[in-house]
């Protein structure tokens, strides 16, 4: 007996195999599910910090301890929340003896380095109060550059000319609340994504049906083309459509519509890039399983074709709707890069905490940025965890029993719209809707790299980002394929069907959590255990996220996967690890693959659950986003190309893949 | 030697109790059917002998050794379900060499019984073909081939018969059986069609809800059936019930509840009791003259329906009574009917079994589950 056989036999035992569900299911449970909805306990353990914090403004702050021995004295405060778009005003009580300087200089500190924006003296005498007053107006004429750090206002070089002084600041943040940011970011995150959704229906639709039912010249192209932009990061999406569709101050490049300032119409345009292909695909799947010869039937039967499409097709396409419209809605929901990106190039002289719009993602993402928002982050997450759960429920619910008011008939106008220009006026708007919205803006970078002026561009940051990309990706490929595949063997060939049915449910839960909620969740869960590492962290957040899509691959492949082909073999004498290796895995290997690469190539991309666990990471997303907000697009342009070309190569390669699946 | 004890077996499935109290033996070589319709548990005997499935009680006894807590790789059983399962990204030989590499025989090993195997069922000349490009015949071969050579003595067959076109079906009956038989083996086959279980079995096992409730030759389960149910399923029959008035020598008396007599087989039921009647439908006659014995056994009807069946043809009759009753006759008498003849039927009383009634009714003993 070889080394080799002596293992196959010791995993073939009934109890080792027993025992290694239960570490798969461990893990599962430990490493994705509780880390991920770990900060619904925050509920109850933060539940007075969240009302001190988020329900309340904050306090009026007293700084006493000011050290007199300095001549230049420096008043660090990190206020829990500044939002420049209300007043806020600095107060600096003092009780001074005989005529005193003050001089205040107000810094916006950026990491490194700090810039003086305001300064002011006064003499003062007796006891009294100075105020120094900025409105959102004021702040946005009078800052030029904010850079990312507004949060710290720095007052400093308090000089004065008495001996005895006495003095207190006083800092009053705006007015808001902290809540009332987390419930626009919230509203406007869930608007922008009904809208996407609804979009990317009405457009995806005749799409789906031009690709399933119809063929043309150039079919197959077409298809590959509407796949295009999943193979893009979303943060070279974001840079991209920005430059395409959007006022882009301080950027004009050759070819830009510059048709919108609106940062919510642009985010709109931006979601729909890369929401379409997954509506596409979700209903021209269904819609091949749909037995034409019902079309057929009723075509026979009198019907115009729109009448049959509306009566016949569309109500038996639930299941493909549901799919479609919850992964449109949860993509829009969960991006952060891409949005971030897009922002940052409208509106490019603030800070991220001073954009007009912030959606739940980017506003996590700046608080999380600034630091010392804990509380706020774990809030803002909460309330997205449990909304998104609760709309998965209602929307598939909704869908599944809502009886589409289609019973009716309408002879007349339906027999007109089925024909002449009608059907080929809605093919053309298909495909324009295509090129327009999804390819050109998609890869319009690549014309500002030709025509924009050429800057110098640090490679040594990108290929750092790279390989830290890459480590993550790859790790996290390796281990989900040693966890997800048996989980998913597991979901679907277990014997405790209550198991297998909440294993079923818990698997999509990563899926559609917004990333960067997510992240703080996982960040909480695991910051709660102090091991500090922040790779560390990175991994485990893109476990949780890239995992699902192993499982549903691998489940979906073995759901095909006849049983008996595997009973046959038992009792022709295989162990089941030689059953595994030669019966099933033969069978799953390329949908293994598939879910493999798909989760390498979301790890690559993704920015939301990167910047949600550790403030200052260095992926490839991040590190784009980052020049982005500085302005450095050029560099921008091109490291976004190296990625896209990097992502397409493998998005190439698993086509290439499958395909060949689909010879054998 | 491959047979199989099978004591007190019983498997549920929370409430619901699939396999009940069974206890089985089959003899070394015996070709045994179980027949039952869908939902008797047919499936879940088979996969509980091959170790697919737990029981919930009970043992399973293969050449005298208790295999209960065998794996299905160590109980040298081949389970063949209806589509065969050939691999199929294997081709013909990998196929038929699965079991003997799975058990990590030496590859000259291998290559012997294989090719022996393969000659065995004529197939050696297609060894290099793919499941998909063979005929329905040829994968039987195959799957018979490929359970052969891994050392089963044992065929369990779930209604392999199933997924082939009707031709085929009855050709490949006889051949299942002969390669079975010329092999030596045991085999245990699962239908739920009457007519495949009565012509290829040794021995009939007719199984509902979890039990055994007939066991015995195919003509034994056609002309003795237990119960009404085998009677009707095992060949459709027409019944009666009433109560039974007298049991001579010859035959036996029965009275229904509108008063008309049957004279029937005889009995060892007691006289007074309730009981049914049944006959098989082909056994049914119907004429266009008078019947001889006019109060017994006799009937007028009018033809509601015809059922063309070629060889056959099967008549719906409405009775005065307003009852249905069933005639199959042979074509060349089906001629000579038309729907809406009047008819009488005679039954012959030979032919007339008669069972104690059951609980609840005739109608509700026959329904299928």
């Amino acid at each position: 007996m070889t080394l080799s056989e002596k293992i196959s036999d010791f995993i073939s035992q009934k109890k080792v195999i027993k025992g290694w569900y239960a570490l798969v299911i461990i893990f599962f449970i430990m490493l994705v599910i509780v880390p991920t909805l770990f900060v619904l306990t925050y509920a109850f353990t933060g539940w007075d910090e969240i009302q001190e914090t988020v329900m309340k403004a904050p306090p009026e702050i007293q700084y006493t301890d000011v050290d007199l021995n300095f001549h230049n004295v420096s008043i660090i405060h990190s206020p829990d929340i500044i939002d420049v778009t209300d007043p806020y005003s600095l107060e600096v009580r003092y009780n001074m003896e005989r005529d005193t300087s003050l001089n205040y200089t107000v810094y916006l500190m950026d990491d490194e380095e700090r810039e003086i924006e305001f300064q002011d003296e006064f003499i003062v005498n007796g006891t009294g109060t100075v105020w120094f007053n900025a409105s959102a107006n004021d702040t946005h004429n009078h800052f030029h550059h904010v850079g990312e750090g507004f949060q710290t206002l720095v007052v400093s070089n308090v000089t004065w000319t008495p001996e005895i002084w006495e003095e207190e600041v006083v800092l009053r943040s705006g007015s808001r609340l902290p809540w009332d940011m987390v419930k626009d970011a919230l509203i406007v995150s869930f608007v922008i994504a009904t809208i996407v959704t609804i979009i990317d229906f009405t457009a995806g639709l005749p799409m789906a049906w031009l690709m399933v039912r119809k063929d043309f010249r150039g079919k197959k192209y077409i298809d590959t083309l509407i796949d295009m932009p999943l193979a893009i990061p979303t943060a070279a999406l974001g840079f991209s459509t920005a430059m395409f569709w959007a006022v882009t101050p301080g950027l004009n490049p050759y070819g830009s519509l510059s048709l919108t300032s609106s940062p919510f119409i642009l985010v709109i345009l931006l979601h729909i890039v890369f929401s379409y292909p997954y509506m596409v695909r979700s209903l021209s799947a269904i819609l091949h399983e749909i037995d034409i010869n019902y079309e057929t039937a009723a075509s026979t039967l009198g019907a115009p074709p729109l009448t049959v499409a509306r009566t016949i097709t569309l109500p038996l396409f639930r299941a493909g709707l549901v799919t479609g419209i919850i992964l449109c809605f949860a993509r829009s929901l969960s991006e952060t890069g891409g949005t971030m990106a897009a922002l940052a190039m409208m509106t490019p002289s603030l800070g991220e905490l001073a954009y007009p719009m912030k959606t739940g993602p980017t506003l996590i993402g700046a608080w999380k940025h600034a630091g010392g928002f804990e509380p706020h982050l774990a809030f803002t997450a909460m309330i997205l965890v449990i909304i998104t759960l609760i709309l998965l429920v209602i929307i598939k619910i909704v869908i599944m029993k809502f009886k589409m008011p289609l019973r009716k008939v309408f002879p007349g106008p339906e027999r007109l719209l089925s024909k002449g220009v009608f059907p080929k006026l809605k093919d053309g708007l298909s495909f324009l809707f295509m090129f327009l919205v999804l390819l050109i803006p998609s890869f319009f970078i690549f014309s500002f790299v030709l025509t924009g002026d050429p800057s110098p561009v640090d490679w040594g940051g990108f290929w750092g980002a790279m390989r830290f990309s890459f480590l993550v990706a790859g790790v996290i490929t390796v281990i989900n394929l040693i966890f997800g595949v048996p989980l998913a063997i597991y979901i679907v060939r277990g014997t405790n069907k209550i198991m297998t049915n909440i294993l079923d449910i818990l698997v999509n839960v990563p899926l559609i959590v917004p990333t960067s909620a997510l992240g703080i969740s996982l960040g909480m869960f695991w910051g709660s255990m102090d091991l500090g590492m922040t790779t560390l962290l990175v991994i485990s957040a893109h476990l949780a996220f890239t995992f699902p899509l192993v499982v549903r691959n691998v489940a979906g492949a073995m759901e095909e996967l006849d049983p008996t082909y595997e009973e046959t073999a038992r009792t022709l004498g295989a162990k089941p690890m030689f059953v595994f290796r030669k019966i099933v895995f033969p069978s799953i290997k390329f949908s293994v693959l598939a879910g493999a690469i798909m989760a390498f190539t979301r790890s690559l991309g993704e920015t939301g659950a990167t910047l949600a666990v550790v403030k200052e990471a260095n992926t490839v997303p991040v590190y784009i986003v980052g020049l982005v907000k500085s302005g450095d697009y050029y560099p921008a342009a091109l490291a976004c190309i190296a990625l896209i070309f990097i992502s397409f190569i493998t998005m190439m390669a698993m086509r290439y893949m499958t395909k060949k699946a689909g010879d054998n | 030697m491959p047979e199989i004890r099978i004591t007190n077996l019983k498997k549920a499935f929370g409430d619901l109790v699939a396999i009940d109290d069974l206890t089985i033996d089959v003899k070394d070589g015996e070709y045994l059917t179980i027949l039952g319709p869908t939902g008797a548990g047919k499936t879940t005997l088979l996969r509980l002998i091959a170790g697919l499935a737990e029981q919930t009680s009970g043992s399973i006894f293969i050449d005298g050794e208790c295999v209960d807590d065998l794996p299905p790789e160590r109980r040298k059983v081949a389970f063949l379900s209806q589509t065969y399962s050939l691999f199929p990204h294997m081709n013909v030989w990998e196929n038929t060499t699965f079991g003997p590499i799975a058990r990590g025989w030496d590859p000259e090993q291998v290559e012997i019984i294989g090719r022996e195997m393969l000659e065995m069922v004529h197939l050696y000349d297609r060894k290099d073909a793919y499941p998909g490009e063979l005929s329905g015949g040829m994968q039987q071969r195959n799957a018979l081939a490929r359970a052969l050579s891994a050392d089963a003595k044992i065929l369990l067959l779930d209604e392999p018969l199933r997924a082939l076109d009707a031709r085929l079906r009855l050709d490949l009956r006889y051949e299942l059986k002969q390669l079975s038989k010329d092999m030596g083996m045991t085999t245990i086959h699962v239908t739920h069609d009457q007519e495949e279980a009565l012509t290829i079995s040794d021995r009939i096992l007719v199984l509902r809800d979890g039990k055994v409730i007939q066991s015995g030759t195919p003509k034994e389960i056609f002309n003795k059936p237990a119960i009404p149910f085998i009677h009707h399923f095992v060949g459709e029959a027409n019944f009666i019930s009433g109560k039974l008035q007298e049991v001579d020598d010859e035959y036996s008396t029965i009275v229904d509840d509108d008063g008309h007599k049957y004279r029937t087989q005889k009995t060892d039921l007691k006289p007074g009791s309730r009981v049914v009647a049944g006959i098989k439908t082909e056994f049914t006659l119907m004429t266009k003259e008078k019947w001889e014995s006019e109060e017994i056994n006799n009937f007028t009807g009018s033809i509601e329906r015809i059922l063309f069946l070629g060889r056959f043809s099967d008549f719906e009759i409405k009775l005065g009574n307003g009852e249905i009753v069933h005639a199959r006759l042979p074509g060349y008498q089906a001629n000579k009917f038309d729907g809406g003849d009047k008819v009488n039927i005679p039954y012959s009383p030979q032919r007339m079994l008669v069972f104690p009634e059951p609980e609840g009714g005739i109608k509700k003993a026959l329904e299928m589950v």
